[in-house]
């Protein structure tokens, strides 16, 4: 737990990870993608977690998100102990609490851009006219607004990576957590998605974790949390620009 | 999910557009199926009915004794006045069938002799299905006699000839002479080559004054065709009417096997359909199979933002339904304009004659009921959903993290 900004009390964590780790079974090959890893994370905290492929990095964000289930260990989702719940619970903390970006944007190709905004919404339940105001509004947020009705397939890698983006903000969840968002994008345009998400984290509040192994991308962080081998090997708060 | 759904079918239009032209194809062909079907047994049923009466009056021992004497009903005019009291608006047709010997100048055969006297609408319509030449015995006639044409050649008469007619051991003048009148087609060579017709008077004078082997009762409808509860209703009254002496049985108790030959048809075509539905739900097993396995990383995607496994298997169970229905849309559209096509008849060149000897009428009018397009469509349906469950099973047992670095 931290003190807030102000001094005035403790801010409970909103991610949480308690002794995690998480085991590959292949046959009788065992692989440890995490090892005992404790972590929290507090609300609208803007968080990198960095490390070398294998590091474990993708993994934790998957066990976090409730993807995947831990070998042993807890995690926690704010003041829900989410490890042990079953899959329909864990389905429904994703739809509500929890915003996705990955890697390779996983967008549906035969939706556009709009509906892929607004697809979380659409699994919410929420009315057409009331998901597509919101889902144009985070892609006018994210300045592509003027792409709403393009398939994926009409648009280049990184106004794909700004339509997955907006379909995690459109939901306005707790937490977005990002597994290498900036991956497949040229340095350029990871910078500018580093910094849109950045601008959203400072003026909606939400937090977000990401993974990266682009140390370019760290100088833009508050917190970076390194991984070697499955196991945090340090936890640096910076001054993030 | 519909709108989703129906974008996701058209992704790969070749193999969707054979999964649905295949369900089409089906659904076509099980409407037309059943029309024909429909047809047939209305046909068959006219047929019989016209031919032998939606009830017959015969007499009480009629079905267990073979004697000829003991089969009649010897007061025929009693029986029938009590009959028009209690049913006045039907048409009848008054028979008497005498097993008799017959023969021309040279040979002589077996025959059956039949007496018929009946409304003249019925004989009308006798007459227009059945003379082949000449005309049928006048009413009332002594000496006219008509004769199937199978017969007149085996015998070797021609019209104007004179025919022998004997019936030895019965309570008419048991032998008499007549000149052929008229010659008669029937659908099957059997009867053809034995039917010999007399005026029922003129039967009667031969064999058994006064009697008849069976009274045929044609019930016309007020409007519609005759159903089933009309005959039974018709039985009754009929039954209560006319008392013990005598026995009324409805066409379906007077001809069993084709009755439940008639019976069978409807639900014999239903599990020939449901065979046919079923090879062409391989197909769209097969489409939506494929469809799943080449979108694993995007069901992957699906459920890790959020969506249970129930959401995921609707979302495939309504591929399978969008498929289908556009499959049956189409079926239904061009099976019903085919019937529409066929609504004033729908004849097989070549095949009266075969058709006619099995008892089927020529022309076809092929129509559906609501009940068989339902059936139809339920099928369709039904093979949407049992083709679209293993699929939908798989997707929702997927694993989001394994199913988005699955590489098709």
């Amino acid at each position: 737990m931290w003190l807030d900004g102000e001094g005035a009390g403790f801010v409970k964590p909103i991610l949480r990870a308690v002794g995690l780790a998480k085991v590959y079974e292949n046959g009788d090959v065992k692989t440890p993608a995490l090892q005992g890893v404790d972590l929290e994370v507090a609300p609208g905290e803007f968080t990198a977690v960095a490390g070398p492929s294998g590091s474990g990095k993708s993994t934790l964000l998957h066990l976090l998100g409730c993807l995947d289930r831990p070998t042993s260990g807890e995690t926690w989702l704010g003041q829900q102990r989410t490890d042990q719940l079953d899959d329909f619970a864990r389905a429904r903390l994703r739809l509500h609490e929890i915003g996705f970006v990955f890697q390779a944007y996983n967008l549906i190709p035969v939706l556009t851009a709009l509906e892929n905004a607004a697809f979380v919404l659409e699994l919410r339940g929420v009315p057409k006219k009331v998901r597509h105001e919101k889902a144009m509004a985070a892609l006018e947020a994210l300045g592509i607004a003027d792409l709403a009705h393009r398939r994926p397939n009409q648009l280049s890698g990184g106004q794909q990576q700004r339509v997955a983006v907006a379909r995690a903000l459109a939901a306005e969840p707790r937490v977005v957590l990002a597994d290498e968002p900036t991956a497949n994008l040229d340095s350029k345009t990871g910078l500018a998605l580093i910094e849109l998400m950045k601008r959203l984290n400072a003026e909606r509040g939400m937090t977000f974790l990401f993974s990266t192994h682009d140390p370019r991308l760290l100088e833009h962080v508050n917190r970076i949390v390194r991984l070697e081998d499955g196991r945090v090997v340090a936890d640096e708060r910076v001054g993030a620009a | 999910m519909w709108a989703l759904a129906w974008r996701n079918v058209w992704r790969h239009k070749t193999r969707s557009l054979v999964a649905a032209g295949a369900v089409a194809a089906v659904v076509l062909f099980t409407l037309v199926f059943f029309g024909f079907v429909t047809a047939t047994t209305n046909g068959m049923f006219e047929l019989l009915t016209s031919e032998s009466g939606h009830l017959q009056v015969i007499g009480a021992r009629a079905r267990e004794v073979q004697d000829f004497d003991a089969r009649l009903i010897r007061d025929a005019q009693q029986v029938e006045a009590a009959l028009l009291r209690e049913l006045p608006a039907v048409r009848l047709r008054r028979v008497l069938e005498v097993p008799a010997l017959i023969s021309g100048e040279t040979r002589a055969r077996g025959a059956l002799i039949v007496g018929v006297a009946q409304d003249e609408v019925l004989a009308q319509r006798f007459a227009q299905e059945h003379v082949a030449a000449g005309r049928l015995p006048s009413p009332g006639s002594w000496d006219e006699i008509a004769l199937g044409a199978a017969l007149a050649r085996a015998l070797q008469v021609e019209l104007g000839d004179p025919v022998y007619v004997f019936a030895p051991g019965t309570e008419g003048w048991g032998a008499a002479a007549y000149t052929l009148v008229g010659l008669l087609a029937f659908p099957q060579t059997a009867y053809e080559i034995q039917a010999a017709y007399l005026s029922l008077e003129g039967a009667q004078e031969l064999a058994a004054p006064s009697a008849v082997s069976r009274l045929e009762v044609h019930l016309v409808p007020e409007r519609g065709v005759v159903t089933d509860a009309v005959i039974e209703d018709a039985k009754a009254r009929a039954a209560a009417a006319l008392g013990p002496a005598v026995r009324v049985e409805t066409w379906r108790e007077a001809s069993p096997d084709t009755a439940a030959m008639l019976d069978l048809m409807d639900p014999a075509m239903a599990v020939f359909s449901l065979l046919i539905f079923v090879l062409a739900g391989l197909l769209v097993v097969n489409t939506i199979y494929l469809g799943l396995v080449e979108r694993i990383r995007e069901f992957g995607v699906i459920i890790a933002v959020g969506a249970d496994r129930w959401r995921v298997m609707r979302m495939v169970l309504a591929e399978s339904l969008v498929l289908v229905a556009a499959g049956t849309a189409v079926g239904l559209l061009t099976g019903g304009l085919l019937l529409v096509s066929w609504a004033d008849g729908f004849r097989m060149p070549g095949l009266d004659e075969v058709l006619a000897e099995a008892g089927l009428p020529a022309v076809l009018y092929p129509a559906v009921t609501p009940a068989q397009v339902a059936v139809t469509v339920g099928f369709a349906v039904a093979t949407a959903l049992m083709a679209a469950l293993w699929p939908a099973w798989v997707a929702g047992r997927l694993e989001p993290v394994e199913a988005m670095r699955h590489v098709a």
